[in-house]
């Protein structure tokens, strides 16, 4: 069954195409990752997912037939569409506690809030950091925050934006643990990124995307192998 | 800084005080100077114009903290906070001309001034005094309210809001110069000759209304304090560093930031409320934009992002500016202007930096100044 | 060229007129002849009546040196300085001088034995009006014809169209010419010959002007206008032309004003826009940077007095370089001192110039004083070309659009020619990656705030003929140019222009109808509303953030 569906989306900026009639459907238990060279529409379609760029046309349907292209933002997240940024974004004048407490969402019961924050300490092997300043954290550090807020939630959805951009190999190897550790089997994962090993490592399906179109979707073995993609990324 | 606090958002604002004020201590002893300045005021009952100075400056306070709330806390400087004072204050002044007219039965100047053989439609009511708070406050909030939404729905943030609020302040300046308002015009409206049945300027009522703006200043620092602390502070915190993100986590930030701009307009007319009787006059220069600005260069200059800070700013420029406009007007325009560029380029956290009282105050750290606002709009075409 | 209708419908009125006063057959057609009409200036009251009624009548045609001649007879007369001895009429320098000239030769005579005749009331009236209108065709100046204008004006009734008619294509004072136009147009309103009131009625209208509405709507109040349908009609026609052509007339005047309002406000708002789109600093100083361009150009002012006083005309032009260097360099002063520590906190640098024109304002007020600057009015920026109706083109405001236009172009130029331009265009629209291209942003920062500052002081000179110079004449432009900042978007110059002629224009078109504070409160409202839709401004492109 798919978690996220989305149709025939065109994101316009000015005379440039963004996104050109993508089509794509994520199911619930997978992790996709979506690859292609830069200016392809990667972070645009992150964008239109979580409802920072309205689109021109076609729809984002969630699992239940919510449609997101109707809603705000702030929306999007309490529909359970989750999103770790690119670059960290976490509130550095607020502690890593604070930060996770934000990250269960306005939605959170209040009860569940104080196991929520507690297992999100934990999975993100941040506990002994709980009261420090998130503006204090290493880099390494805020991209396992930024991912513990968006376990805090226990979203649908969870969208990746490149999230070993920058990170050593050690600290990639254990991202890839953790993103292991997010998969379930009610969720979908959507991860963007460049390093072509971790998405190996983590990905179940690859959707290539070039110049804001599916150019090739399926297993990372059959990608790397496919010609048009050799072409337009791997083969650069 | 809220470490300490229980996150929990069902703890009742009660059992909230001790542990928020704990957590300040500079806001603490605050509360205790502002309770016991009050006490003082009653006991050794000193001149009537030291008195009538402190509960100036008391009420310039609360709209300084009024002001912090937004802009310290938020994010939102507005440059038009002088409106929300001015309807606390003109509300104020109708009821108490409405109120002598009734006690005392001699027309107001203002009657003669519009040619009035009573006192028109809209005033009615306006002799009682909890009829003229709740107008005052629910005008001021409904202002904010439609003002408010307006901006923050089309996500206007920034200096943008900034220089529409002033935009807004400015224009209300020009209503109220017109003499047609009702509302005075130009020369505003003044002789008030009583309060609650009791003539004015009596040394009780000057001290009664002094101790009345401490008190209230005392419940706002305390309120304010208690709200900060709380998980909507935090939400507050989080939608000034980076407000898009925050909506990316579920949060509606236009309702926060609605919410809280409306409290901190409530907040603002509170002060004007209590001003106005204790200056006796309001016309509408207060709206004029300088003074406006004046408010975020009290809290500027006294520490933003600490409600302890904006107390601390306004009371020791206004102080100042008593002291200074009365011994030497022609150098208080300069010194007031040399004063902000030295808090702007030497202490960013204004005289709260100078006082080494640094308790990790939440804001003005540089990551947290990050112009996110810089990115809307588009290149020099 | 409405001038030239004008006079067209003053002339068509005159000469019909004149056409519809030649049947009464006066035997005026003979050339005047010195010696007789000398003579009948020393003759009875009926005598001086017949001749100088007969030279009013022909005072249309006659030569001028003619008329000269006789009015020089008729001034004598009523001065007392006729001197007659029998037939003889001699001109004397002064009443009782022992000698004269003859009147009708010029020969030089005794004038012992003459006798001053003395004027009944009734032919002084004429023989003062004949004068008169002798001065108003020959005078030797404007003043001196205009003296004649109006004492023809109390006994207008005597003057033939034609003479009027004549008068009014010779004359070469504009101001003078308008006057005469309403002098005949009175004249032919109050005709009692209704088919010449119904003509002048008609040709009041082709010259459509509010003081034509009064004049018309005046005669709502005659007798006629009840009992006499056509009369009726008429003037109901033409109040109704001439209600909607002043009407036109003011709305042109009314966008005109508009524009040059947004003229001076694009000036002052093109600096914030560059300044807030390439360094995100809210300048609330930029008003004052027009005020030192104001103080500057007053400066040159009076240095050209003092030094050169026969170029004094000229210091508009002279004062646009030096406010431009004054402004700019006290701009590039702030910043260097100040705003460059602030770069990354915007609402703080806002602090900091409310801070600097503080001290400015205050500063000027030390040095100069608070009262208003006066300001020499060179010719090419004083009165104006009427165009239509009420409408006329004042050289004032031409001066400030003119001036805008030409700002404009600067802009333009420097920003899309120039290295400068394509530094700042680099720097605003990515700032990391301009640095690392090697452009040295601060510089540029220096050089565009610079720039920014300077066009605010050449909207100094533009408005220094139009409105009032003191201290504090910032704050009247700085709330509406921040308006169309946040109206146009950030950094567009297109979006600047645009968003100055739509808040210029609407200001100007509002104020009539409500008043200058309801004009503000809905402009204000409408830039409100319009962000609902577009948060970004006018021109801002949508793109990825």
């Amino acid at each position: 069954m798919s978690a996220l569906v989305v149709d025939s989306l065109s994101v316009v900026f000015g005379a440039f195409r963004a996104l050109d009639g993508l089509s794509l459907a994520v199911d619930a238990g997978e992790v996709r990752a979506v690859i292609g060279p830069n200016g392809a529409g990667k972070t645009t379609l992150l964008d239109a997912i979580t409802g920072i760029t309205r689109p021109r046309s076609g729809r984002i349907v969630l699992g239940d037939g919510l449609d997101l292209t109707q809603h705000g933002e702030a929306a999007i997240a309490r529909a359970g569409v989750r999103r770790k940024f690119q670059k960290p974004s976490v509130f550095p004048a607020l502690t890593v506690r604070e930060n996770l407490s934000l990250g269960c969402g306005p939605g959170c019961p209040p009860g569940a809030q104080a196991d929520r924050i507690a297992a999100a300490l934990a999975e993100t092997g941040l506990e002994a950091r709980a009261g420090a300043l998130a503006g204090a954290l290493a880099h390494g550090e805020k991209q396992w925050l930024e991912i513990g807020m968006v376990l805090a939630s226990e979203p649908r959805v969870i969208l990746l934006d490149e999230p070993v951009a920058g990170l050593s190999d050690a600290e990639t190897a254990r991202t890839a643990e953790l993103i292991a550790t997010l998969r379930r089997p009610d969720r979908a994962i959507l991860v963007i990124e460049h390093d072509m090993a971790f998405v190996e490592a983590v990905a179940d399906r690859v959707t290539v995307l070039h110049e804001g179109r599916t150019l090739f979707e399926g297993g990372m073995a059959a990608a790397r192998a496919d010609a048009r993609v050799i072409e337009v990324f791997l083969g650069r | 800084m809220s470490g300490a606090v229980d996150l929990s958002p069902r703890v009742p604002a009660v059992r909230r005080i001790g542990p928020a004020l704990g957590s300040d201590p500079l806001l603490a002893s605050l509360v205790v100077l502002v309770l016991a300045a009050a006490l003082g005021l009653v006991l050794l009952q000193p001149a009537p114009y030291l008195v009538n100075m402190v509960g100036q400056l008391a009420a310039f306070a609360i709209l300084a903290v009024s002001l912090d709330l937004v802009w310290g806390y938020l994010g939102i400087l507005s440059l038009g906070h002088g409106l929300f004072f001015a309807i606390g204050g003109y509300v104020c002044a109708m009821h108490l001309l409405a109120h002598a007219y009734a006690v005392t039965g001699t027309a107001p100047d203002l009657m003669q001034f519009m040619g009035w053989k009573s006192l028109p439609a809209y005033w009615t009511g306006l002799t009682s005094a909890p009829y003229a708070l709740v107008l005052a406050l629910g005008l001021a909030a409904a202002v904010a309210f439609v003002f408010g939404l307006a901006s923050f729905r089309s996500r206007v943030n920034g200096v943008y809001f900034s220089i529409i609020s002033q935009a807004l302040v400015y224009v209300a300046m020009l209503l109220m110069f017109r003499n047609d308002t009702g509302l005075g015009g130009n020369n505003g409206m003044t002789g008030f000759s009583v309060l609650f049945g009791w003539p004015m300027g009596s040394p009780g009522v000057v001290t009664g209304l002094a101790v009345a703006a401490l008190l209230t200043l005392a419940g706002v620092l305390v309120g304010a304090k208690v709200l900060v602390a709380s998980p909507i502070g935090r939400r507050m915190l989080a939608c000034r560093d980076d407000e898009a993100r925050l909506r990316t986590l579920g949060y509606s930030t236009t309702r926060l930031k609605l919410g809280i701009w409306c409290l901190s307009a409530v907040i603002a007319a509170l002060a004007g409320l209590l001003y106005v009787p204790q200056v006796g006059i309001i016309n509408p220069r207060v709206l004029s934009p300088d003074l406006s600005i004046e408010i975020a260069v009290w809290v500027a200059i006294g520490g933003m992002g600490r409600l302890g800070g904006a107390v601390i700013g306004a009371v020791a420029v206004n102080a100042l500016k008593f002291w200074l406009s009365a011994a030497m007007p022609e150098a208080w325009p300069f010194i007031l202007s040399g004063l902000v560029l030295a808090v702007v380029l030497g202490l960013p956290n204004g005289l709260l930096d100078l006082a080494a009282l640094r308790l990790r105050p939440a804001s003005l750290k540089p990551t947290s100044l990050k112009p996110t606002w810089l990115r809307r709009g588009g290149g020099l075409r | 060229m409405v001038e030239g209708v004008r006079r067209l419908g003053l002339v068509a009125l005159l000469a019909w007129g004149a056409s519809l006063m030649m049947p009464p057959a006066l035997a005026a057609d003979a050339p005047l002849e010195r010696g007789p009409f000398a003579a009948a200036l020393c003759g009875d009251g009926a005598a001086q009546t017949k001749a100088v009624e007969a030279f009013l009548h022909r005072a249309a045609e006659a030569e001028a040196a003619e008329i000269a001649w006789a009015g020089a007879a008729l001034r004598a007369l009523l001065d007392r300085r006729l001197a007659c001895l029998g037939e003889t009429a001699l001109l004397l320098d002064r009443t009782g001088a022992a000698e004269g000239v003859e009147a009708a030769t010029g020969t030089a005579r005794p004038a012992a034995g003459g006798r001053s005749p003395v004027l009944g009331l009734r032919q002084r009236a004429l023989v003062e009006t004949a004068s008169g209108a002798a001065a108003l065709l020959t005078g030797p100046s404007v003043e001196a014809r205009r003296a004649g204008l109006s004492i023809l004006e109390r006994r207008i009734g005597a003057v033939p169209e034609a003479f009027l008619l004549r008068a009014a294509s010779a004359e070469t004072d504009p101001g003078l010419r308008a006057s005469l136009a309403a002098v005949a147009q009175s004249a032919a309103l109050s005709s009692p010959d209704p088919a010449r009131r119904l003509a002048a009625i008609r040709a009041v209208s082709e010259a459509p002007s509010g003081a034509a509405f009064s004049r018309l709507s005046a005669l709502k109040t005659d007798a006629a206008y009840g009992s006499d349908p056509a009369f009726r009609s008429a003037l109901d026609a033409a109040l109704a032309r001439v209600e909607r052509a002043v009407s036109i007339g003011n709305g042109l005047a009314v966008l005109y004003n508009g524009l040059s309002f947004a003229s001076i406000l694009f000036m002052a708002a093109a600096g914030l826009a560059i300044i807030f789109g390439l360094m995100g600093v809210i300048n609330l100083a930029q008003g004052e940077f027009i005020m030192i361009g104001a103080y500057a150009t007053y400066g040159v002012q009076e240095v050209l007095r003092r030094l050169a006083p026969a170029w004094l005309d000229a210091y508009l032009l002279a004062a646009i370089p030096v406010a431009f260097l004054a402004s700019a360099g006290v701009g590039i002063a702030i910043e260097a001192l100040i705003l460059r520590h602030l770069y990354r906190r915007p609402l703080m640098s806002l602090l900091a110039t409310w801070a600097v024109s503080l001290f400015l304002i205050n500063g000027v007020r030390v040095a100069v004083g608070s009262q208003n600057l006066q300001f020499a009015m060179p010719s090419y920026v004083s009165g104006g070309v009427p165009l239509y109706a009420d409408f006329v083109v004042t050289w004032n405001r031409l001066f400030a659009i003119a001036f805008a236009v030409a700002t404009l172009a600067l802009t333009l130029v420097i920003l899309k020619r120039t290295p400068l331009g394509l530094d700042i265009r680099a720097v605003t629209q990515n700032r990391d990656m301009a640095a690392c291209l090697g452009i040295r942003t601060r510089r540029v920062d220096r050089l565009a705030f610079g720039f920014g500052s300077g066009l605010a002081g050449l909207a100094g000179v533009a408005l220094c003929p139009i409105y009032s110079v003191n201290p504090g004449m910032g704050a009247n432009f700085i709330v509406d140019s921040f308006m169309v900042v946040v109206l146009g978007g950030v950094g567009t110059v297109a979006g600047t222009l645009v968003a100055a002629l739509g808040i210029g224009s609407a200001n100007v078109l509002i104020e009539p109808l409500y008043g200058a504070v309801a004009a503000k409160v809905i402009v204000l409202a409408g830039i409100i509303l319009f962000l609902q839709r577009r948060p970004e401004g006018l021109f801002a492109v949508r793109r990825r953030r």
